[in-house]
């Protein structure tokens, strides 16, 4: 599971709920929706970071979709968890954004250098090169295995959940993987002896902490 | 399938997500009892998961989070002006405000840049059981009036401007005039708040969940944006005691204070002048309940 742990806010003011805030914004509460968005954007910036694979398209289709959910707040019904209604409001952003935009095939190094100029860090961690690698390959794949992907692989959502955020059946968001997954098999199996990524990142987080 | 003997990629994909009709599967799964290459794919395919699962998912950069919230602000300012419009531009307005000289060219240092007060004290710190302790007796108080003397000496010696709210209830003549000052040096972008007891240096609570990255970037975005925290707040002392530990280290001006995370973890993000002409600040991020550093002290610029 990679989906962040819950955010401080959150744990502040355990008592009221997302659709309660969604309740109080629409009831004219200014600081309601502020209090949703810090719940949730690095979960949603994490989904259209990944979905799309640039920090700048990211960033507006983010923003996109945050106006977008506040001006719908009364569209939205309650029969959804409201994280699953943002997801699914960011994820149509991304994907129209896709749409529009004529992706043109980009080589390899080109990619490598453009992930290299969005993140110009010192400090070249394996964590940091497999995360280059990983959002290099999930652009070949075509935007709708990239979305399932993202969220069953990535964010670690349930198959039922990124159906919901999808709006398609279980069984298409089954096979969005399979084939997502087949696709990038060969091109990222040389990373299977690199999977102590977790113990790298503690150890790290330990080295910070002990200066 | 490729060939007659072996499956490909997404046979076997879908043998693992069990999309496969029985019969298939049951062939699939026959083949792979026996067939090294095909288990050799299917272990790739398992790695895909692990690799995607294990890629760290980055918190949204501030940059990014502060143009949603100005959208938003936006958008409830088109709505007719619900809360969130624009806040007024603080700098501008107090740009001839008749305080702004004196703190150019300090006359006279605040000593008290690691505690809050409840009235000018001069040379002295209030100790844990709020009483004020003056700093000459410091021998008896180590633990308390070490870090203010250090601070004190660091002030008169770096000659930078330490804006204490002495010197600016000094002039004015009540509590409005000391919570007006303090607006005017965190730079905030919202409206006065009151301030029941106003420490030395500016006190947000963003929450923002910093990265090293973050930091690197001039931090008014981030400190001068969060709104301002009440001083009755209990975290208050808390915030303090780190705050005088980090003082005792740096021995410079601390300048702002914001409570968030960094990289995930709760953190205290103090701000102080290391050289405020050429405005790059000493940051320290500490953990809120230990005071201990997070990371290495690093240079950043307001």
């Amino acid at each position: 599971m990679n989906s962040p742990p819950e955010t401080p806010s959150a744990a502040e003011r355990p008592a009221i709920t997302d659709a309660e805030l969604l309740t109080a914004h629409i009831n004219g509460d200014p600081h309601a929706f502020s209090e949703i968005v810090k719940r949730h954007r690095d979960r949603m910036w994490a989904v259209a970071l990944r979905t799309l694979g640039d920090p700048d398209e990211a960033a507006d289709a983010v923003q996109d979709a945050f106006v977008s959910a506040y001006r719908k707040a009364a569209t939205f019904r309650g029969e959804a968890a409201v994280t699953t209604w943002l997801h699914r409001i960011v994820v149509n952003a991304c994907l129209d954004r896709m749409r529009r935009k004529s992706v043109r095939p980009v080589a390899d190094d080109e990619l490598i250098e453009a992930a290299e100029r969005e993140t110009p860090l010192p400090d070249h961690t394996v964590e940091r090169e497999v995360s280059m690698e990983v959002s290099a390959a999930l652009k070949l794949l075509p935007s709708d295995q990239r979305a399932a992907l993202v969220l069953v692989d990535m964010m670690g959502y349930s198959v039922e959940d990124a159906a919901q955020v999808l709006q398609v059946p279980s069984g298409t968001v089954k096979s969005r993987c399979a084939r997502g997954r087949a696709k990038l098999a060969p091109i990222l199996s040389h990373l299977r002896n690199r999977t102590d990524l977790n113990r790298v990142s503690s150890a790290k987080g330990a080295e910070l902490r002990d200066g | 399938m490729t060939g007659d003997t072996h499956y490909d990629l997404e046979i076997l994909a879908e043998l693992a997500e069990g999309l496969l009709d029985v019969g298939t599967a049951r062939q699939v799964r026959e083949h792979l009892a026996v067939c090294d290459p095909c288990g050799e794919l299917l272990a790739d395919l398992a790695a895909v998961r692990e690799v995607l699962a294990a890629t760290p998912t980055p918190a949204m950069p501030m940059g990014v989070a502060l143009r949603i919230d100005k959208a938003l602000a936006a958008e409830a300012g088109r709505g007719g002006g619900v809360g969130l419009a624009e806040p007024p531009d603080w700098d501008e307005l107090m740009r001839d405000a008749p305080w702004e000289r004196p703190i150019e060219a300090p006359t006279r240092l605040g000593a008290e840049p690691v505690t809050p007060v409840e009235e000018p004290v001069h040379l002295g710190v209030v100790s844990d059981d709020g009483t004020i302790v003056p700093a000459r007796r410091s021998r008896t108080r180590r633990r308390w009036a070490v870090p203010a003397v250090a601070a004190a000496a660091a002030a008169v010696v770096v000659g930078t401007a330490v804006v204490s709210t002495t010197l600016l209830a000094a002039g004015g003549d009540g509590p409005g005039a000391g919570s007006t000052g303090e607006n005017r040096v965190a730079k905030p972008e919202t409206p006065p708040k009151t301030y029941p007891r106003a420490p030395s240096y500016a006190m947000t609570n963003s929450g923002h969940n910093y990265s090293d990255h973050d930091l690197r970037q001039p931090l008014e975005g981030m400190f001068g944006y969060a709104q301002m925290v009440g001083g009755d707040s209990s975290d208050h002392a808390n915030v303090d005691k780190c705050v005088s530990r980090v003082v005792s280290r740096s021995k410079l001006p601390t300048y702002a204070v914001d409570q968030g995370q960094y990289n995930g973890q709760d953190a205290l993000i103090v701000a102080s002048w290391k050289d405020k002409a050429a405005q790059t600040l000493r940051i320290d991020i500490v953990d809120p309940f230990n005071c201990k550093n997070l990371r290495k002290p690093a240079l950043g610029r307001w």
